[in-house]
């Protein structure tokens, strides 16, 4: 662990250049550019309000607000999971060319997704000003569940980097697991509106992402902090996360450069 | 030069591979694995029991056949590999040139190609800051700094990619046969280079198949044979040895590739 938090300190300069690098690449010759980051996920959301609040009849108010505040972060998690998996084998020529720290690659990849992330606030902002949705003061909370988040998003990561490497399979099988996760996830629905029986709770309470998504639900559409436990459920998730993923990567990454 | 401390040493390093012979990349790999059925794999060993010691300034060239374990050795030495067994120390700041261009990105530009390079080979931001304006120079690209490499020839690719690698002033140069590719001018100016590297008493460790760069730059040469050290001595020694050994045997087929290379 303290190697983790030492190579990324060392390699800073190295991280925040790669992860810039892969934003740039994500925007290059498109003539909006980086204005993708903000209209995609408005764009969503526009899709997602009208599925769900005029044709299926969804009786939340504000409800693209009620949406938005979930699903951007949902949407940093699911693609840095995605970005993050073909992280070590998309470089690995870089990998058998040059003594790298194989950690950046995976770390660049939340960073930047992390940039997405901090930049789709502003649509967000924006979206709850035209709906006259209150601005609640519970908003300064947001730097609390965007660190849970992205701790458990970098454990996640370094698992899925690592054993893509082995099995190219992973990258495919995440790609539907994420769809089920998040359907199991409440980000199109809240928890207490729908109506699970006992036996599949377990499921929801075992799901590591929604004590931290959570958080941002509570402090952006209704004005509320979350409670005591659940914030220190979602950092206990989180550092579990980081914990497993990075042993399992650490474990490997010397590994890696025979498999890329 | 025995009086210079020790740059690269290498205890009885051994760099054994597996090579799979069926798709080695899927489930199907996991799934053999929980029904016993045995994957076929054969073990091959690239490099095996090699002990050496580079002096601070030699230039030493390393010479065999393909397959003789010349380029897994010199990952060894830039890190890209940990070997299955044996100890590696190096003395000093080392800039791998295993392939010209290894980090460079085609979409980003050359400016930020050399700051992501030397980035990548461990350099800080503000060093490669200070350093550009001489790697610009060296690679003599004008105006097309700012553009993105993709749209460079092969020529000024690679003038830059051997621009970032030497301008950083590393202790130790590690090169695999760039010198092979560029055109005759760029091979001047890359030989030229490599020799105010040998005048400021840098370490310069390099794989070629040109026996007339072996004979006139280096120091030293040592002669791969199987992944094994077979001669350690003059380049006129090294270079008799191995073609007196090329003649006598039957030319290899193909590089061995490692686990899907």
């Amino acid at each position: 662990m303290i190697e983790l938090f030492r190579d990324t300190y060392r390699y800073r300069e190295l991280i925040w250049a790669l992860a810039l690098k892969e934003l740039k690449i994500r925007y290059k010759r498109s003539i909006l550019g980086f204005l993708w980051a903000l209209l995609n996920p408005m764009l969503l959301c526009l899709v997602l309000t009208v599925v769900f609040s005029k044709l299926m009849q969804a009786s939340k108010p504000d409800f693209p607000v009620f949406l938005l505040s979930v699903l951007l972060p949902w949407t940093f998690f699911s693609q840095s999971l995605t970005y993050a998996a073909e992280s070590i084998v998309g470089n690995g020529d870089l990998i058998k060319k040059v003594r790298v720290a194989k950690l950046v690659f995976p770390v660049a990849a939340v960073v930047s997704n992390m940039i997405n992330l901090l930049l789709s606030l502003i649509p967000l902002v924006l979206i709850v000003a035209v709906m006259h949705h209150p601005f609640y003061w519970t908003w300064l909370y947001l730097p609390v569940p965007i660190a849970a988040l992205a701790i458990l998003t970098l454990g996640a990561t370094f698992f899925f980097a690592a054993i893509n490497v082995y099995y190219r399979d992973v990258s495919h099988i995440l790609q539907i697991l994420l769809q089920v996760w998040f359907y199991l996830t409440p980000i199109i629905y809240a928890l207490e509106d729908i109506h699970i029986p006992p036996k599949y709770q377990i499921f929801f309470k075992l799901n590591p992402v929604v004590y931290a998504l959570n958080g941002f639900r509570l402090s952006v559409y209704y004005g509320k902090l979350p409670t005591a436990e659940s914030i220190f459920a979602s950092f206990a998730c989180a550092f579990l996360a980081l914990f497993l993923g990075f042993w399992i990567f650490r474990r490997h990454q010397h590994d890696f450069v025979f498999y890329v | 030069m025995t009086d210079q401390p020790i740059a690269i040493r290498l205890e009885n390093v051994t760099q054994r591979f597996r090579v799979i012979h069926e798709r080695p990349d899927t489930v199907r790999e996991l799934f053999a694995r929980f029904t016993k059925s045995r994957i076929s794999y054969h073990e091959f060993e690239a490099v095996s029991g090699v002990s050496l010691e580079v002096r601070k300034g030699e230039i030493v060239g390393l010479i065999g056949r393909n397959g003789s374990g010349k380029s897994t050795l010199l990952k060894i030495v830039a890190g890209v590999y940990r070997p299955t067994s044996g100890k590696v120390n190096i003395q000093g700041s080392l800039a791998p040139m295993i392939e010209l261009g290894a980090g460079m990105h085609h979409e980003l530009t050359g400016r930020e190609n050399i700051l992501l390079n030397g980035l990548l080979m461990g350099y800080s931001k503000e060093v490669m800051r200070s350093r550009e304006q001489k790697i610009i120079e060296f690679a003599d690209l004008g105006d097309f700094i700012d553009a993105p490499v993709k749209q460079y020839s092969s020529g000024m690719y690679m003038r830059l990619a051997f621009a970032v690698a030497t301008e950083v002033d590393p202790d130790i140069l590690v090169v695999d046969e760039i010198l092979a590719v560029g055109d005759f001018n760029f091979q001047e100016k890359c030989l030229s280079r490599l020799r105010s590297f040998r005048e400021a008493g840098k370490t310069i460790l390099f794989v070629s198949h040109s026996m007339d760069q072996i004979e006139s730059y280096c120091d030293r040469a040592i002669l791969l044979e199987k992944g094994k050290l077979a001669v350690d001595g003059t380049p006129a020694e090294a270079i008799k040895a191995y073609i007196g050994e090329s003649s006598m045997e039957e030319p290899v087929l193909v590089e061995t590739p490692a686990p899907r290379a």
